[in-house]
């Protein structure tokens, strides 16, 4: 205990060290303040639009209860959708700030309701988010490489190497307590600011436990990359050198190019471009004929077919059915669109056996539940949800009842 | 060389072989130091005399011969032989955010010694470092300074051998003249020295036996004492260091 006593001031008196895990420490904790806040923002906003809703449907019910359409009815409430973030989610933000977390529906085609939230500003998207998996992932192996790029070399240079050599009983236990007490500190530094962070979230012992062990296993692969430079016995400024290169490489290039490799190598339609798709053919069911449009919608929803036949110019069933085929219309591009998303996953996942930092993001945004993954799982249940609701809406369109005020309460709400 | 029958010397090389980058730096060195003894190893510039100090410190691996410090084969057990060995090396380098106190106890802490304050300071008082510069930071400290230091690291370790690497080299004559005080009394408490050296008036100063290194082996012995021709010496020296 006294020899880790000793290591340690030695070591609190070099004059990189301190700062350096101050630094750390510094940029891990407003990290973890940043997301904390991002999420309390979000949770925010989660918790503000349900009143809101509730004002708005007494708005729309107000006006459709003059007569009672439940077409109006249909047509203009917009029901609320979210998802809310787990409580790990502040550590690593993922695509939470790109991706919508709040989604107001209504009963017409849903896929363009989905898709066009899907945008974002590219500018401020493209420096990424300031969360803690991001110091982790970038600043903490630099910290590292400060601490260990010149383990052996400095007391080599410093002629006080063969003195070390001569007075440690076990060489190799002087330089394994030399390295770990470096990489504890560095953990520590890095882990305290997440777990002060989760103990706030509330996250599970679990989940910090699991995030603890990334975080180590991580920092393991870079402590091990600086001492594998530190055996080729070059000297300090070399070894800085080639670590730092290693960490421009590992941590910036490679995985940028990896990315663009595969969004070459998949290929994969725009959001955009379905709810183009799907709109185009929601326009073209003004022109169709009606029964044609009615037989198709039969098809899919049997205990409709047989409803009267549709005269004059409108009617609401008419147009609910073509906005539903609208959607069936794109579900081969949307079920494509999920498919090379997924498969996009999957490489970049096959490419984290490579690179750790890919690795490591992925885990930690899986475990956060902020990755792609959990972006479609929202869309999912945004779609199980739109498809109660249009069963909620069309007996009443389809049976042309009166849609009463009573029927607002009625409608499906949606579940967390 | 120095004596065939010294097989319980502290320290014993017997036909040592070594190369450094395909280089041969010893070839059949074979010398003993006593208990109480101090033997000096003179030498032109790569004659090896640090290589000696190196491979008795087990650092260097021996192709060929013995090796004995106190007992123990520093090429079999380079740990167990540096426990008993306290090292000098040319350029006593301290950690300079630390004070006297402090890398005295963390160097011997690495050893596995917990000297007490008065210990320390009956040993600084001993290697001669002044009382008012043990609580200073060592970055500030002369090499002589830092020398002193790492003896009193030797007096506290009480090992039976203390090799000695260019000791002297950068001290002034006062400086020097200590140092050769304290060598006399570390023989006094029946340590066994090798020191290399270019300084042959201080080897004959404090030095029972000098021994000229050449191409890797011991080419002229001497002991020391009052009749020794020191100037005759020089000359030999001069000689055995550009041969």
């Amino acid at each position: 205990m006294a020899l880790w006593l000793h290591e340690l001031r030695l070591f609190a008196r070099q004059r990189v060290a301190a700062p350096a895990l101050l630094l750390l420490l510094m940029l891990g904790s407003m990290s973890v303040w940043n997301g904390l806040s991002e999420i309390a923002h979000q949770r925010d906003v989660i918790e503000r639009i349900q009143p809101q809703q509730e004002a708005d449907i007494s708005a729309v019910a107000d006006f459709v209860t003059l007569d009672g359409d439940p077409g109006y009815a249909a047509y203009y409430t917009y029901h609320a959708t979210w998802d809310d973030p787990s409580d790990l989610a502040f550590a690593a933000l993922g695509q939470r700030d790109v991706a919508p977390y709040v989604l107001r529906v209504n009963a017409l085609a849903l896929e363009a309701q989905i898709h066009n939230n899907e945008r974002y500003n590219a500018e401020l998207a493209l420096p990424g988010k300031f969360d803690w998996a991001f110091v982790l992932t970038y600043i903490a192996p630099l910290v590292l490489i400060v601490l260990l790029h010149d383990l052996a070399s400095s007391e080599r240079e410093a002629g006080r190497l063969n003195l070390l050599q001569s007075l440690a009983s076990n060489t190799r236990t002087f330089w394994i307590r030399r390295v770990t007490l470096r990489y504890l500190l560095a953990l520590a530094v890095i882990v305290l600011p997440f777990l002060f962070g989760a103990a706030i979230a509330g996250s599970s012992i679990g989940d910090s436990l699991a995030v603890s062990a990334m975080t180590a296993l991580y920092l393991t692969f870079w402590t091990a990359a600086s001492l594998l430079v530190g055996r080729l016995r070059w000297n300090s400024a070399a070894n800085a050198g080639v670590l730092a290169a290693s960490w421009f490489m590992i941590v910036l290039v490679l995985p940028a190019l990896a990315h663009l490799g595969i969004n070459a190598a998949i290929p994969v339609r725009q959001g955009v471009e379905l709810t183009l798709a799907q709109r185009e053919t929601v326009h073209a069911g003004w022109d169709k004929p009606k029964p044609e449009t009615m037989a198709a919608f039969g098809e899919l929803y049997q205990e409709w077919r047989d409803t009267p036949p549709i005269e004059g110019g409108f009617h609401w069933k008419w147009y609910y059915a073509f906005q539903h085929l609208g959607d069936v219309s794109v579900e081969d591009e949307t079920l494509a669109y999920r498919e090379g998303l997924e498969a996009r996953d999957r490489w970049t996942r096959r490419v984290g056996y490579l690179l750790p930092p890919v690795a490591l993001q992925h885990a930690l945004h899986r475990r956060a539940e902020t990755d792609l993954r959990a972006q479609l799982t929202y869309q999912d249940r945004i779609r199980d949800y739109h498809g109660r609701l249009r069963e909620f809406y069309y007996p009443f369109i389809f049976n042309e009842q009166e849609f009463s005020r009573q029927d607002f309460a009625r409608a499906p709400l949606w579940s967390r | 060389m120095s004596d065939s029958s010294a097989s319980q010397a502290p320290i014993r090389i017997d036909g040592l072989s070594l190369s450094r980058s395909g280089r041969t730096v010893l070839s059949n060195l074979s010398l003993s130091v006593e208990a109480g003894q101090a033997y000096a190893l003179l030498g032109g510039n790569g004659a090896g005399k640090s290589t000696t100090i190196a491979a008795l410190l087990g650092l260097l691996p021996a192709e060929g011969g013995v090796m004995e410090v106190a007992g123990i084969d520093p090429v079999e057990a380079p740990e167990a032989a540096r426990r008993v060995i306290g090292y000098l090396p040319e350029n006593v380098a301290l950690y300079e955010q630390l004070d006297a106190y402090e890398n005295i106890a963390y160097f011997l802490a690495l050893g596995g010694a917990r000297p007490s304050r008065a210990a320390i300071d009956e040993a600084l008082d001993a290697a001669g470092l002044e009382a008012d510069a043990r609580r200073l930071r060592t970055a500030d400290y002369s090499k002589g300074m830092r020398q002193k230091v790492a003896i009193a690291m030797a007096l506290l370790r009480d090992v039976p051998v203390l090799l000695l690497d260019e000791p002297t080299s950068g001290l002034d004559p006062r400086a020097t003249a200590d140092f050769n005080a304290l060598v006399r009394q570390l023989k006094a408490r029946g340590t066994a020295i090798l020191m290399v050296t270019h300084d042959l008036l201080g080897a004959a100063d404090c030095a029972d036996l000098i021994g000229f290194l050449a191409k890797g082996r011991i080419v002229e012995e001497v002991a020391t004492g009052p009749n020794l021709d020191v100037m005759a010496l020089h000359h030999r020296y001069g000689e055995a260091a550009a041969a």
